[in-house]
């Protein structure tokens, strides 16, 4: 009678959630030290350009146009790297194989993404801080901040990282990847009411606005450094934050299922 | 020998084929049939680029128009007689030093340089070729600038040598300049920074007195204002003074990129 076959190996432990994170945020860190640096002086950079460059476009910039320009250049800190740099991370990831062997390790999906998450505010945090500063001294404007900030931030952060890491995973071609993060980088600097109020859109493009969670983005930190400026902030909390669950379904989804 | 031998050795001067082996006439020549190579080459991505001239030069008419409270047919006319400049900036300063970087990576940029015709000619036909494909996306770029903005322009005739010339700077400002730097990675991070700077920081869509005295000293010496001034004395009037001194700049960077380009050709490596 043959007996069944035992399969015995060292009983591996599988990593808590809380190490695998770290283990992953460090992974993140180290695979990004050389253009970590870089990212943040762009970030810093394009920051005090947009400050400092909006202000040029007047003989005397009104009030409230530099408030919103200062504002919102926070919100463009926040997401650029989650959205732009994560894809492109990515894509090079894939090109490399490492995209393969990171979905190899026995890391909960969770613990990969709030790693990511986490690397992007690092990212996104001191670039924002500058911006306010700049436009404090260039334009005089006090800001008024507001214990609100810290969920308006994280939520805006995560909203865009999350969109970005849906993009980056469900996506299998890298070249289309990078297209993509292109033509959205194009678009949200463009074409969302971000650095100005949507009121100076045309309607159609403001409508179109209101549903996607970039303009809300821009209201619920304003919000965080203003009073009595915007208004609805509720409604643009539940917006933003319906954004951070599709994006976070989709990558679920892309990154649940199977190769 | 009888006569049709005598009729095929090339006469004095004169390559295996009958064409001449040097002087201006082979020079003609071989820009000729580089602008040949060239726009086959070229049929690629040419389509791609006016897409792209388009989308950079309409979206940022259209853009800065989203900042103004309010737009009075001052800020309205500055915008839209700044397209052509903004639809000539990124080509000149992004999309010809890519296509040089790509075409060292790609060999190909050895493989023209080992064609026999002169540089300069190779040069002149790379010239030629972008001016005239920078066109097309630039009217299409002012054509929606200004039915946005409602503008009627008055177009006159100096528009054609004003965009002619503008383009060629551009172009030759840009090639000269990826020639120069041999890393393709540092001018690829030099054009990004440097458009950016340029379309935030330049007084291209709006009147050289917003700036401060020390900004707009550095933006009259740049080419992009010099630009900006060339393109809108041909589609308005009253606006532009001191037109000569503008054809000046413009002209002086395009002898600048050539000086580039003809210091790069003609070293050896």
């Amino acid at each position: 009678m043959a007996s069944a076959i035992r399969l015995e190996g060292t009983a591996v432990p599988r990593p808590t959630w809380r190490h695998a994170y770290l283990t992953m945020t460090g992974w993140d860190l180290a695979g990004l030290r050389l253009e970590l640096p870089l990212i943040v002086v762009v970030q810093i950079l394009s920051g005090i350009g947009f400050v400092l460059g909006i202000g040029l476009f007047f003989q005397r910039i009104p009030a409230q146009v530099a408030l919103y320009v200062s504002t919102g250049v926070v919100v463009l800190n926040l997401i650029l790297v989650g959205l732009i740099v994560g894809p492109q991370n990515t894509a090079d990831q894939k090109l490399a194989g490492t995209y393969e062997y990171l979905r190899a390790l026995p890391v909960p999906a969770t613990a990969a993404a709030g790693a990511w998450f986490t690397v992007a505010l690092i990212a996104s945090l001191p670039a924002a801080v500058v911006s306010l500063v700049i436009a404090e001294l260039r334009y005089g404007i006090s800001f008024t901040i507001t214990p609100s900030i810290v969920p308006a931030v994280l939520l805006t952060a995560f909203t865009g990282t999350m969109l970005g890491y849906a993009l980056s995973h469900a996506i299998d071609d890298p070249m289309r990847t990078r297209l993509i993060a292109q033509m959205l980088v194009f678009f949200v600097f463009g074409f969302s009411p971000i650095l100005y109020p949507a009121s100076q859109q045309p309607p159609w493009l403001a409508t179109i606005s209101w549903w996607l969670p970039f303009e809300h983005m821009a209201t619920i930190v304003r919000a965080g450094l203003t009073t009595g400026v915007v208004s609805g902030i509720g409604r643009s909390y539940l917006i933003v934050a319906i954004w951070g669950i599709v994006g976070t379904a989709l990558s679920a989804r892309a990154v649940g299922r199977r190769a | 020998m009888n006569a049709a031998d005598v009729a095929r050795v090339p006469g004095p001067g004169l390559g295996a084929s009958g064409a001449p082996r040097s002087g201006p006439l082979r020079w003609f020549r071989s820009v000729g049939l580089m602008l040949r190579f060239d726009a086959g080459r070229a049929r690629e991505w040419a389509a791609m680029m006016a897409i792209v001239q388009v989308m950079m030069g309409a979206g940022m008419a259209i853009t800065y128009g989203f900042f103004y409270p309010v737009i009075t047919p001052l800020v309205a006319l500055y915008i839209v007689t700044g397209t052509p400049t903004l639809a000539l900036i990124p080509l000149g300063l992004v999309m010809v030093p890519i296509g040089v970087s790509q075409q060292k990576v790609e060999g190909t940029f050895d493989f023209i340089w080992s064609l026999p015709a002169p540089r300069t000619a190779q040069a002149a036909s790379t010239f030629l070729l972008w001016t005239a494909l920078s066109i097309p996306g630039l009217l299409v770029a002012v054509a929606i600038s200004a039915w946005r903005y409602g503008v009627t322009l008055t177009v006159t005739p100096a528009i054609v040598p004003a965009v002619l010339l503008c383009a060629l700077m551009a172009i030759s400002v840009g090639f000269g300049m990826a020639l120069a730097i041999q890393n393709p990675i540092i001018v690829n991070l030099i054009t990004n920074m440097l458009v950016f700077v340029v379309l935030l920081f330049s007084p291209i869509v709006y009147p050289i007195s917003y700036l401060p005295t020390w900004l707009a000293d550095v933006a009259r010496f740049l080419p992009f204002y010099a630009m900006a001034q060339v393109v809108r004395a041909a589609l308005t009037t009253g606006i532009v003074t001191d037109l000569a001194h503008w054809y000046g700049v413009v002209i002086a960077w395009t002898a600048i990129g050539w000086g580039l380009t003809a210091w790069v050709v003609g070293r050896r490596r």
